[in-house]
C-alpha cells in the first residue's frame, strides 16, 4: 500500500510531465522560419478566443479583428484614421454620423463589401447582447450602396471607438457558424483554426489596404512555459512571455518591451456593509468605505517597488484606469511611498494603533481580506507584497485566491485585486457611473459622486473629442473632487504591465500603439508593416 | 533465545536499539513540527530586495520570487502538512476501529464491510480522495475529511482479521456462555488486543495521508494558495524551473521525503517493540 502511494506520486509527476512534454511535441509540426528567411512566421502569443471570430459578439474588442476590417482605426498616436470608410462626418448637435465608404472593398471570398454589409454588422452587433454596447444607436440606414448613417439616441462622444473596433461582417457569408469561419476584409483570411493547438491564416489576396509582408501565419495556442519553450527551441518568431522569463537568453531572439495600459489594481468596496444585492450578496465594507483608509493606502504603496519587485522592473506606476491615452489627466499622478503621511492622516481621522500594531477606530479593526482570482501569479503576488507593504500602517491585509464564481458573489464587499485598460473611454464611464453600480464586474464597489457623474455624461454627449476629453480629466481630477486617488480614491492602481515579447533578431514589428488589457493580439494591429530587416 | 543470536558484538540490544531509533525519530519530528509552529509571520514575509536567492549560509533552503525564505516557508508547510495529517489519521483510525468492531457483530454486516472495503481499495486512491475534497467544499476541511474517508480501508481489513480470529479463542467462548455481553466481550477481549495494531496502524497511515495531501494540494485542488503547504510550493515551483531555480523544489520536495521517512522509521519500530509477533512476518 505504501510503495503504492509513493508510486501514486510518481504516477502524478510523470503524467504531468508527460502532459507538459506532449504540449511542446506539438509546436514541432508547425514549419519554423528560422533558417530560410520565408515569407511564414509562428507566433505563440496566448489568447486563443474561446467565442471565435466574429465581431458582433466582441471579436477584436481588444486589439485587432485581423480578418475584419473596422470603419475606422487607430495610428500609433491614437490618432482616428479611415480605414474601411472614405469619409465621415457628424452632425451639430451629435446625432447623425454619416459615413461613406471605400467602393474598391471585397470581401476574402471575392464579394464586393457595400453599405449593406455595414448596416447587417451594426444591426447584429445590437442584437447580439455581447460586450459591445450599441444600445445608444437609435438606428443605422444605408444612404446608396457605399454610404450609410447612424443615428444616436442621444450624443455619444465614445461612438466613434465603436467605429474603430467592430469588424464589418459579410452578409452573404454570415451564419451561426461564422465565428468559426470568418470572412472579412481584413489583411488575413483563416486556413484552418485547430480548437486549443494552433491557428493558421494567410493573406487576404482581396485586401485594399498595405499588402502584408508575411504570407502565412501560424499562431500557436501554448501554456507560457511551453511558448517559452518554443522560443528557445527556435520553433517560433514572436513570443509573449511573463516577466519571469524575460531575463533569460534566448539565441537569435530578443526581447521587445510594450508599453500598456493593461493594469492592475484594487478595487476598495466604497460604500459601508449592510445592502445586499438582487441575488442576496453582500454589498460594501465598513473598514475600506473610509476614505482616510483608502487614501493613505494610495499614498503609502511603493509602485516602483512592486514595478521592480513583482514584474521584475518590466511595467510602470499606474494611477489611474487610462494612463497615457489621451484622456488621461496627468494631476493624477501622486507622489507615494510616504509612510509618514500615510500614518498622519490615519491618525487625524481616528484610526489609532493598539498594542498588537493593527489601527483601531471606535472598536473596528483596519483589516480586510484582498481577493485575486486563483492562478494569476502576477496579481497573487502583486496581493502578497501590497499586504507586506502596507502591513507597517497598522491595517492588516489577508491575502485569499478565489476562483471568478466566487469573486462574482464577493467582489461588492471585499477589496479584488482587478486588471482593466482599454482603448475607449466608455470604460470610464463604466467603472465610476453611478448608473453602473453593481453591473457585472465594472462599478462592483458601488462608488458614486455627483460631480464625476456630471463631468462623465458632459464627456459622453460632448460632440469633439477633444471637449469630451476635457471632461474625462476632469472627471478623474479636476482640483476639488474626481475618481482618482488625489479625489475620492476608490481604486489604488498599481502597477502597468509592460507586454513582453521574444521576437526573432531580423523580425522588424514597427512601432506599437499603447497595448491593451490582455485578450486577444493587439501587437497585431500593424502586422501588415511587419517585415524582415535587410 | 532470538535475541541472543542477533546479539553480537553490538553494546546494546536490538530492543534498545529500535528504542533509541524510535526516540531519535520522535525528537526529529518534534523538532520539526516546534520550528515550524514557532515560525512567525514576520520570517514568512515579503523581502522583494531578497529575491531568487540560490541557497547561501543567510537563506539555507534559497528565497523566491517574492525574496520569501524557503527554509521558514518549507518548515511552516511540513508543520501543516503534519497537523492535516495528524487529523486525518485519527479520524481514519477510529472509522477502521469503529468498522472493525461492526464487521464482528454479524455475517451480513462483515459482508457489507467487506464490499465497503473492496470498493474503496478498487478505486484509484487520488481520484476518491478529490471527489471526497471537491464535494466537501475543498479548502482546508475538503482536504482533511477527503484524506480521513480514505484512509481506512487497508487499516480496517487489518483490524478485521484480527477480529476474527479473536472471536474464535476459547476465552471468549468462555465468556460467552458465562452470559457476557456482546459490549463486554469487545471491550474487555478484543480491544486490548486490538490496541497495538491501532498505534502502529495510526502512525503508519500519517505518510500516506501527508504524501496525498502534497499530492492533491500540488494538483489545485486543496489548500488555497496562500497557505505554505509543502504540495503548494512545489506546484508554484513548476512555474520557475524553466529560469533555473531548481532550490524551490528540490529542498521543500527533499524535506517532505524526509518527514515520511521518518515516520516510516517510527511506525515501523513501534511495531518492532509491541507488536514483535507481527512484525516478524512483515
Amino acid at each position: 500500500m505504501k510503495q503504492w502511494n509513493k508510486l501514486m506520486i510518481l504516477g502524478v509527476v510523470i503524467v504531468l510531465l508527460s502532459i507538459l512534454s506532449a504540449c511542446s511535441e506539438q509546436d514541432k509540426e508547425p514549419p519554423t522560419a528560422t533558417d530560410t528567411k520565408t515569407d511564414e512566421l509562428v507566433l505563440a502569443i496566448g489568447g486563443e478566443p474561446d467565442e471565435g471570430f466574429d465581431p458582433t459578439t466582441g471579436w477584436g474588442q481588444y486589439g485587432s479583428p485581423l480578418f475584419q476590417s473596422t470603419l475606422l482605426k487607430y495610428d500609433e498616436n491614437f490618432n482616428v484614421q479611415n480605414d474601411l470608410a472614405k469619409d465621415y462626418s457628424v452632425s451639430d448637435d451629435g446625432l447623425e454620423w454619416t459615413i461613406k465608404l471605400r467602393d474598391d472593398v471585397k470581401f476574402s471570398d471575392g464579394e464586393d463589401l457595400t453599405a449593406d454589409d455595414v448596416v447587417f454588422t451594426y444591426k447584429t452587433a445590437k442584437k447580439s447582447g455581447s460586450i459591445i454596447d450599441l444600445s445608444n444607436m437609435d438606428r443605422i440606414e444605408m444612404l446608396d450602396s457605399h454610404s450609410v448613417k447612424i443615428t444616436l439616441k442621444k450624443p455619444q462622444s465614445t461612438f466613434i471607438y465603436l467605429l474603430t473596433t467592430i469588424g464589418i461582417v459579410p452578409e452573404h457569408a454570415y451564419d451561426d457558424s461564422y465565428n468559426e469561419n470568418p470572412i472579412g476584409s481584413g489583411p488575413f483570411q483563416l486556413v484552418q483554426w485547430s480548437k486549443g493547438q494552433q491557428l493558421i491564416v494567410e493573406a487576404n489576396p482581396y485586401y485594399y489596404g498595405k499588402k502584408p509582408y508575411f504570407k502565412k501565419l501560424t499562431f500557436l495556442f501554448l501554456s507560457e512555459d511551453a511558448a517559452f519553450a518554443a522560443a528557445k527551441s527556435g520553433e517560433a518568431d514572436v513570443v509573449s512571455v511573463p516577466p519571469t522569463f524575460a531575463n533569460e537568453d534566448v539565441a537569435g531572439m530578443h526581447l521587445v518591451e510594450l508599453e500598456s495600459v493593461d493594469n492592475r489594481g484594487i478595487m476598495f468596496p466604497y460604500v459601508p456593509a449592510g445592502e445586499e444585492t438582487k441575488d442576496g450578496y453582500p454589498i460594501g465594507n465598513d473598514v475600506t468605505s473610509d476614505t482616510a483608509i483608502r487614501k493613505a493606502i494610495n499614498i503609502a504603496v511603493d509602485r516602483e517597488a512592486l514595478v521592480d519587485g513583482v514584474l521584475e522592473g518590466y511595467g510602470t506606476p499606474a494611477y489611474t484606469v487610462a494612463d497615457n491615452l489621451p484622456w488621461w489627466n496627468p494631476e493624477t499622478v501622486i507622489k507615494d511611498n510616504n509612510t509618514e503621511k500615510a500614518k498622519q492622516m490615519l491618525e487625524e481621522a481616528g484610526w489609532t494603533e493598539n498594542e498588537s500594531g493593527v489601527r483601531e477606530k471606535d472598536g473596528l479593526k483596519a483589516t480586510f481580506t484582498l481577493l485575486y482570482p486563483a492562478g494569476d501569479q502576477i496579481r497573487q503576488s502583486l496581493s502578497i507584497a501590497f499586504a507586506d507593504m502596507i502591513k507597517h500602517l497598522g491595517i492588516n491585509v489577508e491575502t485569499k485566491g478565489a476562483s471568478w464564481n466566487e469573486l462574482e458573489k464577493l467582489k461588492h464587499s471585499n477589496p479584488v485585486m482587478m486588471g482593466w485598460g482599454s482603448h475607449n473611454p466608455l470604460e470610464i464611464y463604466n467603472l465610476f457611473s453611478s448608473k453602473t453600480r453593481g453591473q457585472g464586474f465594472y462599478n462592483s464597489n458601488y462608488y458614486s459622486n455627483p460631480v464625476v457623474d456630471k463631468y462623465m455624461s458632459k464627456a459622453m454627449h460632448a460632440t469633439s473629442q477633444e471637449e469630451a476629453n476635457t471632461y474625462w480629466k476632469k472627471a478623474q481630477w479636476d482640483g476639488k473632487t474626481g475618481f482618482s486617488a488625489k479625489g475620492d480614491a476608490s481604486w489604488v492602481w498599481l502597477v502597468n504591465l509592460t507586454h513582453l515579447y521574444f521576437v526573432r533578431n531580423d523580425l522588424a514589428i514597427g512601432d506599437q500603439k499603447i497595448q491593451p488589457h490582455g485578450h486577444g493580439w493587439p501587437v497585431t494591429d500593424f502586422i501588415e508593416k511587419w517585415h524582415w530587416k535587410e | 533465545m532470538i535475541e541472543r543470536t542477533v546479539k553480537q558484538s553490538n553494546s546494546c540490544n536490538l530492543r534498545q536499539r529500535t528504542l533509541v531509533t524510535i526516540i531519535i525519530a520522535f525528537i526529529l519530528l518534534i523538532g520539526i513540527i516546534l520550528s515550524g509552529a514557532l515560525i512567525g509571520p514576520e520570517k514568512l514575509g515579503v523581502n522583494l530586495q531578497l529575491r531568487n536567492i540560490p541557497p547561501s549560509f543567510a537563506h539555507l533552503f534559497g528565497t523566491d520570487w517574492l525574496g520569501r525564505d524557503m527554509l521558514a516557508r518549507t518548515f511552516k508547510g511540513l508543520a501543516l502538512s503534519f497537523g492535516v495529517g495528524l487529523t486525518a489519521a485519527c479520524i481514519s483510525t477510529i472509522i477502521a476501529l469503529v468498522l472493525s468492531l461492526l464487521s464482528s457483530v454479524n455475517k451480513a454486516m462483515d459482508a457489507v464491510i467487506t464490499w465497503l472495503i473492496d470498493l474503496f481499495l478498487s478505486m484509484p486512491h487520488i481520484v476518491i480522495l478529490i471527489l471526497i475534497s471537491f464535494a466537501a467544499g475543498g479548502g482546508f476541511k475538503g482536504v482533511v475529511i477527503g484524506l480521513a474517508l480514505t484512509h481506512w480501508p487497508s487499516l480496517t481489513r487489518l483490524l478485521r482479521a484480527e477480529v476474527l480470529q479473536l472471536k474464535n479463542m476459547n476465552y471468549v467462548a468462555v465468556s460467552k456462555s458465562l452470559g457476557k455481553s456482546r459490549l463486554w466481550i469487545a471491550r474487555h477481549h478484543i480491544l486490548p488486543h486490538l490496541i497495538p495494531q491501532l498505534i502502529v496502524g495510526f502512525v503508519l497511515l500519517f505518510p500516506h495521508a501527508i504524501l496525498h495531501e502534497a499530492a492533491i494540494t500540488f494538483l489545485g485542488f486543496g489548500l488555497s494558495a496562500e497557505a505554505p503547504a509543502i504540495g503548494i510550493i512545489l506546484s508554484e515551483s513548476m512555474r520557475y524551473l524553466a529560469t533555473g531555480m531548481w532550490w524551490l523544489a528540490f529542498f521543500p520536495g527533499l524535506s517532505l521525503l524526509a518527514m515520511v521517512g521518518i515516520f516510516d522509521l517510527l511506525g515501523r519500530n513501534i511495531r518492532r517493540l509491541i507488536d514483535p509477533f507481527h512484525s516478524q512476518k512483515l
